[in-house]
């Protein structure tokens, strides 16, 4: 019997033998025909996946095809989704898109491949290295950068003649506007007030959390910035929904013209112009405001950064697919079609970006460059959980008096980091 | 009886008066659908311009590439086969226990109602595991199984709750008539069977059309995603926004299935009564 | 035994079996699971860590300040839409019974919000409420600045006007169906000798539609006390107005920890059966049992 025929027949007995998977044994494994990756990743709505996965194929040589399969447009939904496939150890997926805060959760459960060797260095080549760190788990990296996510201060330039420089000042000057004077901001109870609060955090000089397991939170810097928060949503200043609002309900606010501030993606910039031109003719940009007077704020930083399934067949092709989905060119063609942040810092000078974001491209750069991400860590979920339940609803925090706050906040961080009780 | 000019006016305001209670928020619901994408946060009850952007959205690209043609076709035909065997089975079942002596129909009873209390979250997982297994995820049968399941208990409950009034011994006075067994069935015991058959079918159907948890977990494709599952996939013009406008069409357009399946099926609610069987 | 009576069962398990597999086979497997992941450690996240912890998990969940919270809030809600419903339904079921003239455009219509996605219905509820997007603000007597979902009450009352505007078709439909079934004959003879409509009411057509009733309140409460969608899109469980199936989301799904987030839906399981039993014993209906003397 030839080789092929008694592999022949030992597929046909696997087969019968075993449950239905997906695993290609009716593939030649020595390259008669190109492998099949399948890419799960969210939808971008100008079409930045379905172009890339098609160039990257061309591109292989025959070598793979990348099909793209979509995952609900919900960050959480997303998570959902590959979580259950990838606890199940679902070989049909090969290559994932992962939000930044998903790194420490699947590396540690053994859900994503590491990177090594000179495509680690081609990845990696020109990133931005705190972008490089939302790709990576205890020094290794697991992920290829693909783009990332800043948010910017938008406000009025007709209402206010001089962007405040810190979030004190934003609320004196906004409250001093009254009825048009509110600030959008995102507070609801889902990730994106995660972000806000851990934006304030960090700009006020310290972090959540230091290590995979360990609490940092130093109290006085903590305290500033609850006392932002509270003061915000307290006062007069707060949009009516403050505590129900998102990135979309924020966005749609500051189009009505009820608000002279936000901060939001640079979605918003675009989103302005096409919807609302008369707001977006006077809409003006500004770096994430400060907590503290003099220390430069730390934006918020998101993103997706491309990962190879630990339970994939394609392991040695994914890689090299993966590489080329997160490469130069595809990064283009995500600020080209969708306006995504590329993470290379190289490209903020082509002109592919600056038209995305004209006049404002430099100040992305920079806010990526000065960004502070959320925490890296296996039991991120609970961290959130528990962030979101100690602060929300941040009309709850007293700005003369964030001490109960405080201590809320860092007892149930330690109960997180430990995975402890109930969020 | 005498209908006087008062009682059509008592009717129609309490006619008015419930339909207004059911139809507000799906005139809501109807109105933002048919605003222009800038205008959806004007909080105007009746929109100030009316667009079909978000409709024609729902249908671009054909059965293939639509966001929505292939989930709805999915969504009525799990849904028409799972009611048909859910009332089928349930029916054989509430038979069994309105009608004949055996033991065990205490534990069917609690035994069905035990799966209908359980948090179906908590069987997702497991699900997911064993349709993963089997080769069912992504397919038809992979919701059918579920939705049955899950849809059973009540079935199961309301048809012995309208068996239990059925007379039955109007089946043997219609055979000494001389009617077949058949016929005494059919024509005496099935119309008054209709109202509690059909009630059960109606809360069926939109229980299978409804669901998400199964829906999201257990498809992956559009082979077999319905259409709950496949307004998770809508996007707006960024990844941030919010595609409400296209939500909303895709909710008006999906409720119409409904509103033909049970205008068809309420008629016959009263039909048991009109046939003739009781009276006399 | 007689012949008879072992055909009849015969025939009885035969009847029975399609419906009983079906049930089964896709939740024997899954709820002997559930159970024995809530008797254990196990978070998806850390596949090496975990082991078995007896009622660990059980402790950890009751003496959480949390569940209570949570448990008071969906008893709340419970009893609260329940209520509403039964009234409501009673009331439209009646009109969708009687109604001189259009009853099925009426009928139709009722059902329609039962019919609408559920997700979809709590969005356009949440839409209408938001201060931003929404129409209530802008009704009479309303403040323009209200925010609906800023305060636990407030919330409280959006989510339950929606859950009632949802299920109260639900309940409608059963009622309606049991109002169907009573026999004309006997209010005939009530009118004869000289009941009053309440009197109607309350001697004929309540006892006789037991049955409806009970199955209607049954499986409608079965459903209120695992509230979740509604909720998760209206405030995520903010402001105190979490549901206990949220919180077992947020356990299960978000931590992906098994045991706790099993062990939440254990404890569902088990309130939810309580109050099965409770119903069943306080209406001394017994499903079961054939009619006298059939």
């Amino acid at each position: 019997m030839t080789s092929r025929g008694a592999k022949a027949l030992a597929c046909l007995v696997a087969a019968a033998l075993a449950v239905a998977t997906l695993s290609a044994c009716g593939e030649d494994s020595e390259g008669s025909g190109p492998r099949e990756l399948t890419f799960f990743v969210a939808i971008q709505p100008g079409g930045t996946i379905e172009e890339v996965s098609k160039r990257c194929s061309e591109e292989s040589n025959g070598r793979y095809t990348i099909t793209p399969e979509f995952l609900p447009t919900d960050a959480s939904q997303q998570r959902e989704q590959l979580v259950r496939r990838l606890g199940a150890e679902d070989s049909s997926i090969d290559i994932v898109g992962m939000d930044v805060i998903w790194t420490g959760e699947f590396a540690n459960a053994g859900w994503v491949e590491e990177w090594n060797g000179p495509l680690k260095q081609q990845v990696t080549e020109q990133v931005f290295p705190n972008v490089i760190e939302t790709a990576s788990f205890e020094d290794k990296l697991y992920a290829a950068p693909f783009n990332t996510n800043t948010q910017l201060l938008w406000y009025r330039k007709d209402l206010v003649k001089q962007p405040p420089k810190t979030w004190d000042e934003m609320i004196d000057q906004a409250e001093a506007l009254k009825e048009a004077g509110s600030i959008q901001v995102q507070a609801n109870r889902y990730e994106g007030f995660m972000v806000w609060a851990n934006a304030l955090i960090e700009s006020a000089g310290t972090q959540i959390l230091s290590g995979p397991e360990s609490v940092e939170l130093a109290q006085k810097p903590t305290e500033e910035a609850l006392a932002v928060m509270g003061r915000l949503a307290g006062g007069s200043a707060a949009p009516p929904s403050l505590s129900t609002s998102a990135e979309d309900s924020a966005r749609l606010g500051f189009e009505a013209g009820e608000s002279a501030f936000m901060t939001n993606y640079t979605f918003a910039y675009a989103s302005a112009k096409e919807e609302a031109p008369e707001i977006g003719k006077v809409m003006g940009f500004a770096r994430f405001p400060e907590v503290v007077p003099g220390t430069p704020s730390k934006p918020p930083l998101g993103g997706f950064n491309l990962a190879v399934s630990a339970f994939s067949d394609n392991k040695d092709v994914a890689f090299d697919a993966a590489a080329c989905l997160a490469g130069r060119d595809s990064q283009k063609t995500a600020v080209e079609l969708d306006g995504l942040p590329p993470s290379r810092s190289d490209l903020y000078t082509d002109k592919a970006v600056t038209e995305a974001y004209p006049g404002f491209a430099e100040l992305v750069k920079e806010s990526i460059e000065g960004a502070g991400p959320r925490p890296t860590t296996p039991a991120y979920q609970d961290v959130s959980l528990a962030v979101q339940r100690s602060l929300h609803p941040p009309d709850k925090i007293d700005p003369e008096d964030t001490g109960p706050t405080y201590d809320e906040l860092k007892s149930n961080l330690e109960d997180a980091v430990k995975r402890e009780g109930l969020l | 009886m005498e209908r006087g000019s008062r009682d059509y006016a008592l009717w129609s305001i309490g006619i008015v008066l419930v339909l207004a209670f059911a139809l507000v928020p799906v005139l809501w619901l109807i109105s933002v659908s048919l605003k222009p994408p800038e205008a959806v946060t004007d909080g105007r009850f009746i929109p100030s311009e009316i667009s079909f952007d978000n409709y024609k959205s729902l249908f671009e690209g054909g059965i293939d590439d639509s966001p929505f043609i292939k989930p709805l076709i999915n969504s009525i035909g799990i849904a028409l086969i799972t009611t048909v065997i859910a009332i089928t089975l349930a029916a054989f079942t509430a038979y069994a226990i309105a009608r004949l002596e055996f033991p065990g129909k205490r534990v069917i009873l609690a035994g069905a109602l035990a799966i209908a209390m359980f948090p179906p979250i908590s069987t997702v997982g497991p699900l997911f595991d064993m349709w993963r297994a089997i080769g069912l995820y992504d397919t038809w049968p992979g919701l059918i199984i579920p939705y049955l399941t899950f849809s059973l208990p009540l079935a199961i409950y309301v048809l012995v709750a309208f068996f239990r009034e059925i007379p039955w011994e109007l089946e043997q006075a219609a055979q000494v008539d001389g009617a077949t067994p058949f016929q005494a069935f059919t024509k005496v015991i099935v119309p008054l069977a209709a109202p509690g058959v059909f009630t059960a079918a109606i809360l069926v159907f939109i229980f299978a059309w409804n669901d998400f948890l199964f829906a999201i977990s257990l498809t992956s494709s559009d082979a077999s995603r319905t259409v709950p599952a496949a307004l998770a996939f809508f996007t707006g013009e960024s990844s941030f926004t919010q595609p409400t406008g296209s939500i909303a069409a895709a909710a008006v357009v999906v409720t119409v299935p409904i509103i033909v399946f049970v205008l068809f099926f309420q008629r016959r609610i009263v039909a048991g009564l009109t046939s003739g069987a009781v009276k006399g | 035994m007689s012949a008879r009576t072992r055909s009849e069962r015969k025939l009885a398990w035969m009847l029975c079996a399609p419906a009983v597999i079906a049930m089964l086979a896709v939740t024997a497997y899954p709820i002997v699971y559930a159970v024995v992941l809530s008797l254990q450690d196990v978070d998806l996240r850390f596949p090496e860590e975990g082991g078995f912890v007896g009622l660990d998990n059980y402790t950890a969940v009751l003496g959480s300040q949390l569940w209570w919270t949570d448990f008071f809030n969906t008893v709340f809600i419970l009893l609260t839409t329940v209520a509403i419903e039964l009234v409501l339904g009673m009331a439209i079921a009646l009109v969708m019974h009687r109604a001189i003239f259009g009853r099925g455009v009426i009928r139709t219509s009722v059902l329609i919000p039962y019919g609408i996605i559920t997700v979809v219905a709590a969005f356009a509820w949440q839409f209408a409420f938001a201060p931003e997007t929404g129409f209530v603000n802008g009704l009479p007597l309303i403040s323009d600045e209200m925010d609906w979902f800023g305060g636990r009450f407030s919330s409280f009352a959006v989510i339950i006007m929606a859950e009632v505007w949802k299920t109260t078709p639900f309940m409608a439909l059963l009622l309606l169906a049991g109002l169907v079934t009573i026999d004309n004959q006997l209010y005939e003879a009530a009118k004869v000798d000289g009941a009053s409509a309440w009197q109607r009411f309350t001697r004929i057509t309540l006892p006789l539609m037991k049955p409806a009733i009970l199955v209607a309140l049954l499986f409608r409460s079965l459903d209120a006390f695992r509230v979740f969608d509604t909720i998760f899109i209206m405030t995520r469980g903010a402001q105190d107005t979490e549901s206990v199936s949220i919180l077992g989301f947020n356990q299960l799904i978000s931590r992906l920890n098994l045991g706790l987030g099993s062990a939440v839906s254990v404890l569902i399981f088990i309130c939810v059966f309580l109050i099965a039993f409770l119903f069943v014993k306080g209406f001394g209906t017994k499903l079961e049992e054939g009619r006298p003397g059939a």
